[in-house]
């Protein structure tokens, strides 16, 4: 009986979570997304200034860390995608990055010629794809992020340099992998998924959330028993 | 053993015409490089050991896909070379540099096949199943090869592998320079398209070039000045800029003299058009002919 | 001239055989590996070092060792010295065999053996093995031809096969005697082509390594090593022919030739003395000698090889009293093919390092087998065809 309940509150809880990301985006996220997606017109000639000149030339314009107006980048674009597809695009905290560095020249090392132009373009108007013929000494987009976060990183010893410290692994499409039958039963589930992630059940059963063990104040009628839990009677804590 | 006079003056004058018809000096050694082949920098400052390009050259090229353990370390911890289930392979060097914290600094090589302007291998193969391609890439030919492995004892840069295991038809293993690819507009091979940091510039070797020298030029201290493989062994497609020696990430020293120089003038000096032995055959004959003469009918009929 | 060629007619099953037979069957079962497991399974071979014993040995110096072949024919057949000719047979013998093996121990070396045909229809000119490889195709079956004028002298008029194969007697007899009568006016020519071709890909094979320079050891490296090669062969020619001759006349117990040996090896005082000039001139002119004494194992091979394999030898064969005596003669003409061996060895084993991937090598016992196993194939077809065909020497019976 109680089991049944439980399975039904949790079902009840599950299918309210899935409903409710259907309809809250988060905002900044989508317009993270959006401006991922735009190609901007690539810039030919830059500005030659040395750092010092460039630091001069933002102070001279106003610009400092306060003008930083995107809280958010999503450090992506179709022209990485054209080439390769391996990981989710790094979030990027752009106005943290700022304020930690203080410099805005750190990473909008160089401005347009064009006097016109925007003093900090987004990096993607002068990187974009990789060995252009024209301009064999412009680095494309994917190498200048990752020249420009793994040096900056490792100079200041903060900051991940491996993959997985920025990049989330692009997750495939599980829609053709598993294979259950209609209205599975929960160990056929479980049974489908260790079948793959044999691994990450191992790893799991090292964890509290399967060793867990005491008592279970929020469990009606098992409120003062203190021998429920995975790791005894495979009870959760709900 | 008879040997008229009519038919040996016949030969004679053969071999004597083809010697005066066909003087050997006039074949002083040509590069047979292609004109404007692609080339591809690889810059060790920039690579941060990764080892995507193992993956995507597995990838592209059928090839088995690579360790990938949770560290890195552990397929670091011994010198790799490629073989023959990889084209490619990176090794991790402790070269004495140490970073701002002192710890050591390490320097990550990409090792490949060099596609030489002037290939040793190509001059080689015995069957001309090695051709340098008008991209540069250096192609084998399965269907030609028959195993020699003449080719692997050419290269002056170890990288040809051979399938050991296989009795009846093994084949030469290396680097193809992603052929199919590149001979196709805007083509990359695998290994430059995935790697993060641009440590691979893929272009026409002559740009390249001079990436590589402008690298040098507006980095003063950081580089060695010296484009490994714009003049090693005649040029290589593949060039290499480091800020450590290059015998440090076991890049062998090398003259600028192309490895199949010595061999091929020599061959075509002593053979083109098969002069040499041909007059050999003349002098052989006379003497042949003047130390019968002398002695009247040689008694032993058949010669042995 | 009087020297008349024969048959041995002697008992074919001796010890001495048995043992070649074990070797040829440990041999065979090795060549059978290899076509099973491939030749990583049998050998040690990797991709830094590709060559290992079956080319140094049964291929390098096979080849170096039929030097007797074709340095024999000049001496008697072109510059008229008749008074050799009783040992340009054997000789040939041996060539023609060596050859045959050398091409057995390729087929087993190459990885593709079935297409052990196609250099004759993709040609590749710049390659020096392109070169060797044709030459030693034509030469071996120049070889054969050499040698039909002794099967058609044994069998000629005596055509007799076995059972019902013996319709063909009379149209092989034909054949063979077509053959010889063709021969017999032609045979000049293919003793010359055999004279050049010999000294085209001799020479040639010190060439295969010019284009390695970073490999070999640089007291092996030279741009003169096809010179070298050359000059040694020539150098071998006569002291092979000492050597298998006087084993040959001991183990079957015939008339010693040291009349005929004896002023060979006068003739290999000089060519000996031409190669050792050439050799220790290039050490001197390119400075190499300041490695000899580095101790390690390729620099003391190469001591050996030129200390044993040359220079006391060559100081023995100044003496007339050493020219005289047959245990002397044969000493140093061991000494000498063990020099040329060696130095086919060092070129193409010892003295082959490659710089980036060296890892040591040692051939495996495989390697070994498949080695012995030609060799003890090719004592055991030359004792069978010096005992049916007229080949060496005949002679009256010494009594034991």
């Amino acid at each position: 009986m109680i089991k049944k309940i439980i399975v039904f509150a949790g079902l009840i809880l599950l299918t309210a979570a899935l409903c409710t990301a259907e309809i809250w985006k988060a905002p900044d996220q989508e317009k993270a997304k959006e401006r991922a997606k735009e190609v901007v017109p690539f810039i030919k000639e830059y500005k030659d200034d040395c750092q010092i000149t460039r630091r001069m030339s933002l102070i001279d314009a106003g610009i400092s860390i306060k003008n930083v107006q995107d809280v958010y980048f999503l450090l992506d674009s179709p022209v990485i995608k054209k080439r390769e597809d391996h990981y989710e695009p790094v979030r990027f905290a752009h106005k943290r990055h700022a304020a930690l560095t203080k410099d805005c020249t750190k990473c909008h090392h160089f401005r347009p010629k064009d006097e016109n132009a925007l003093e900090t373009t987004r990096c993607s108007a002068c990187h974009q794809d990789s060995f252009n013929p024209d301009h064999p000494e412009r680095i494309g987009l994917k190498a200048a992020y990752h020249q420009q976060c793994m040096k900056c990183h490792q100079e200041e010893a903060k900051g991940p340099v491996d993959c997985k410290g920025c990049h989330l692994r692009n997750v495939p499409d599980h829609k053709n992998l598993v294979k259950l039958p209609d209205n599975a039963d929960p160990f056929q589930v479980t049974a489908e998924c260790l079948r793959c992630h044999d691994t990450q059940a191992e790893d799991m059963l090292k964890t509290a959330h399967w060793l867990w063990k005491g008592p279970s104040p929020y469990t009606t009628g098992h409120r003062k028993d203190i021998m429920h839990g995975k790791g005894t009677t495979a009870l959760n804590n709900y | 053993m008879q040997l008229s006079r009519r038919s040996f003056f016949k030969i004679m004058g053969a071999a004597g015409a083809s010697v005066t018809a066909l003087p050997p000096s006039a074949n002083a050694w040509k590069s047979k490089a292609p004109p404007d082949p692609y080339g591809c920098l690889v810059d060790l400052t920039r690579c941060v050991g990764c080892r995507k390009c193992e993956e995507a050259c597995a990838e592209v090229n059928g090839l088995p896909t690579p360790e990938r353990p949770n560290c890195q370390c552990i397929v670091f911890d011994k010198k790799r070379r490629p073989d023959d289930k990889a084209y490619t392979v990176v090794n991790r060097y402790f070269t004495g540099k140490l970073d701002q914290f002192d710890k050591p600094l390490p320097t990550y090589a990409k090792v490949q096949c060099m596609h030489c302007q002037d290939p040793a291998c190509v001059s080689a193969c015995i069957v001309g199943a090695l051709t340098k391609d008008e991209t540069g890439a250096v192609r084998y030919d399965a269907t030609k090869c028959i195993g020699c492995r003449y080719c692997m004892v050419a290269c002056p840069f170890e990288i040809p592998a051979y399938e050991y295991h296989d009795p009846i038809t093994p084949r030469v293993i290396k680097c193809s320079f992603c052929y199919d690819r590149i001979s196709k507009k805007g083509g990359l091979p695998g290994c430059a398209t995935i790697c993060p940091t641009e440590a691979l510039t893929f272009g026409k070797r002559e740009t390249i070039v001079k990436v590589a020298q402008k690298r040098l030029e507006e980095n003063p201290g950081k580089y060695i000045d010296h484009v490994y493989g714009e003049k090693e062994v005649g040029g290589t497609s593949w060039l290499y800029i480091s800020s450590v020696p290059f015998e440090k990430v076991n890049l062998p020293v090398l003259s600028d003299k192309p490895s199949p120089k010595l061999s091929e003038t020599i061959q075509h000096s002593l053979f083109s058009y098969l002069w040499s032995p041909l007059a050999l055959f003349g002098v052989l004959g006379a003497l042949m002919y003047k130390s019968n003469k002398n002695q009247g009918e040689p008694e032993n009929k058949g010669g042995y | 001239m009087e020297h008349k060629a024969g048959p041995l007619n002697k008992k074919f099953w001796t010890p001495g055989v048995l043992v070649m037979l074990v070797f040829m069957i440990a041999g065979g079962i090795s060549i059978l590996a290899r076509f099973t497991g491939g030749i990583g399974y049998i050998t040690n071979l990797t991709n830094a070092r590709p060559w290992g014993l079956w080319v140094g040995v049964d291929v390098a110096t096979g080849v170096a060792l039929a030097a007797g072949g074709f340095t024999t024919a000049a001496l008697a057949h072109i510059f008229g010295k008749h008074y050799y000719e009783p040992v340009t047979r054997p000789a040939l013998l041996t060539a023609a065999l060596g050859y045959t093996f050398v091409v057995l121990g390729l087929l087993v070396d190459i990885g593709r053996s079935w297409a052990i045909w196609k250099p004759i229809f993709n040609w590749n000119t710049n390659s020096v093995l392109f070169e060797v490889a044709m030459c030693v195709m034509v030469y071996l079956h120049v070889l054969y031809i050499e040698f039909i004028p002794v099967v058609a002298e044994q069998f000629k008029d005596r055509v007799n096969l076995p059972g019902p194969l013996s319709v063909f007697n009379g149209l092989i007899d034909m054949i063979l005697k077509i053959a010889d009568a063709i021969l017999d006016k032609i045979m000049w020519v293919f003793i010359i082509l055999g004279v050049v071709l010999s000294c085209m890909h001799q020479s040639s094979l010190g060439s295969l390594m010019l284009i390695a320079p970073t490999k070999l050891h640089p007291l092996w490296y030279t741009p003169i090593l096809p010179l070298l090669f050359l000059l040694s062969a020539f150098a071998v020619g006569y002291p092979m022919v000492v050597f298998e001759t006087t084993i040959a006349s001991s183990s079957f117990n015939l008339d010693s030739e040291m009349n005929i040996l004896a002023p060979l090896t006068r003739i290999t005082v000089f060519l000996l003395g031409i190669y050792m000039f050439f050799k220790l001139g290039d050490m001197f002119v390119r400075g190499t000698y300041t490695y000899l004494l580095d101790g390690n194992y390729q620099t003391n091979s190469f001591i050996v090889e030129m200390l044993f394999g040359v220079m006391i030898p060559w100081v023995m064969l100044l003496f007339e009293k050493v020219r005289n005596s047959r245990r002397g003669v044969f000493t140093a003409a061991s000494l000498i093919v063990g020099g040329v061996v060696l130095n086919r060895i060092n070129v193409f084993i010892v003295g082959y390092k490659p710089p980036l991937s060296d890892n040591g090598y040692f051939p495996a016992p495989g390697e070994f087998f498949v080695t012995l196993g030609l060799i003890a194939t090719l004592m055991f077809v030359y004792r069978l065809v010096v005992t049916w065909l007229p080949v060496l020497q005949e002679s009256k019976e010494v009594p034991s």
